[in-house]
């Protein structure tokens, strides 16, 4: 569950109000969820503070002017908004760095790992976006955070959760292979 | 359904924003033709809603929220998404032009030899070491070996090319690093159009590196 205290659910019906009657009280609770945790996303990729806040709201009022395409079959809310956010970025962001693909390379080996593998088998490994939290462990979650969405070198992480720079490292494969045969459920 | 598709990791950073803006493009255009990528990156999507909502905020200023509110009144009503611009560049005939394509400027064809063709895109927001151009060739033409010090992505649109690595055809993405030398030979399956995100400087005596100077014009 989400650390923002609104049920997915309740979200949903927020951003439905917003599409169906203009309800800008809808908006402004979305708002207060969501523009703070949007700024601290770009903050932590390397965009300054006021850059930041105003792509943060740039990306509130895309959930504004888009909330009747939202399709709460087809994505959580966080979801949704995140790639509101995460396209606003790329299109707007002076500071992405390159691909250093050959720096930190992580290569999906299978695993033997019974314990992966029967978690995989549950009825909330199938294929499903509004279950992606249950996907990875919280062990890894953490890692692929640290290292995709907040784009940290793996030194930083290892030194970050003190643990052994292999440990990043194995976490992320774990990881990766996970997200890969989750989807070869399919 | 294409054969060759990015890594991991690529798509990963895809998902989360942190791919550069060149690479980006051609990861679009490679997810036109696989929806199995596609698929995967919507559970990425997934994993960025769960980072975001799962993040300490970070304080707005006091009247962040009055402000838009302010900006609600003057936003033009919802309307549906304008056609696409027309293509500017002259597509060889009997290709479909990927939609992620169609917003961006590209220079005509330029002749680089006999039976290769380049168009350079402008992309607004690229870093300033990444390039993004189509290629042109004509079957059975060979591009000349070449390398480079950072790495390039490579998604066909049409026709189909073969190197050491493998045989790529239409929605197959490459993604070659500094440590490959190649070299591409068009396959006799019509003309072979490639949409490319060069990054990294240039070896000086790569062919490409004469034409590829900082854009004048554009």
């Amino acid at each position: 569950m989400s650390s923002t205290g609104t049920s997915a659910q309740d979200q949903a019906q927020l951003i439905a109000a917003i599409a169906r009657h203009g309800d800008k009280s809808a908006f402004a609770a979305l708002f207060q969820i969501y523009a703070p945790r949007i700024k601290a996303y770009l903050m932590r990729l390397g965009t300054p503070a006021g850059e930041a806040e105003e792509l943060a709201q740039e990306a509130l009022l895309n959930v504004w002017r888009k909330a009747d395409r939202f399709d709460p079959e087809r994505a959580a809310p966080a979801t949704w908004i995140f790639t509101i956010a995460r396209n606003l970025r790329i299109d707007a962001a002076r500071r992405v760095k390159p691909l250093d693909r050959y720096a930190e390379d992580i290569t999906v080996q299978p695993i033997a790992d019974p314990a992966a593998d029967q978690m995989l088998m549950t009825e909330q490994a199938e294929h499903s976006l509004h279950q992606a939290m249950q996907v990875l462990p919280p062990d890894q979650m953490q890692v692929v955070r640290l290292s995709f969405f907040e784009d940290r070198p793996h030194a930083d992480i290892a030194q970050l959760l003190d643990i052994p720079l292999g440990t990043v490292k194995s976490r992320l494969r774990l990881a990766m292979a996970r997200l890969r045969s989750n989807l070869g459920e399919d | 359904m294409p054969h060759h598709h990015p890594s991991d990791t690529t798509l990963l950073r895809y998902a989360a924003g942190t791919l550069d803006a060149g690479a980006t493009l051609v990861v679009d255009v490679h997810l036109e033709h696989c929806t199995d990528c596609a698929q995967r990156v919507a559970t990425l999507m997934a994993l960025g809603g769960d980072h975001l909502a799962s993040l300490p905020p970070e304080a707005m200023a006091p009247d962040a929220l009055s402000k838009a509110l302010a900006r609600l009144d003057t936003l033009p009503a919802a309307k549906p998404s304008p056609a696409p611009p027309q293509p500017r560049l002259d597509w060889p005939q009997g290709i479909d032009i990927p939609a992620a394509l169609l917003p961006h400027a590209a220079t005509p064809w330029k002749r680089l030899g006999k039976g290769v063709a380049i168009s350079r895109l402008n992309i607004p927001h690229a870093h300033r070491d990444m390039q993004v151009f189509l290629l042109r060739t004509e079957p059975g033409r060979t591009l000349p070996r070449h390398g480079h010090e950072g790495y390039e992505l490579t998604c066909v649109l049409s026709g189909r090319f073969r190197d050491s690595t493998g045989s790529y055809g239409p929605g197959d993405l490459a993604e070659m690093g500094s440590d490959v030398h190649h070299q591409a030979v068009a396959e006799n399956a019509g003309t072979c159009v490639c949409l490319i995100a060069l990054h990294g400087r240039l070896r000086l005596d790569h062919w490409l590196g004469r034409l590829l100077q900082p854009l004048a014009g554009f």
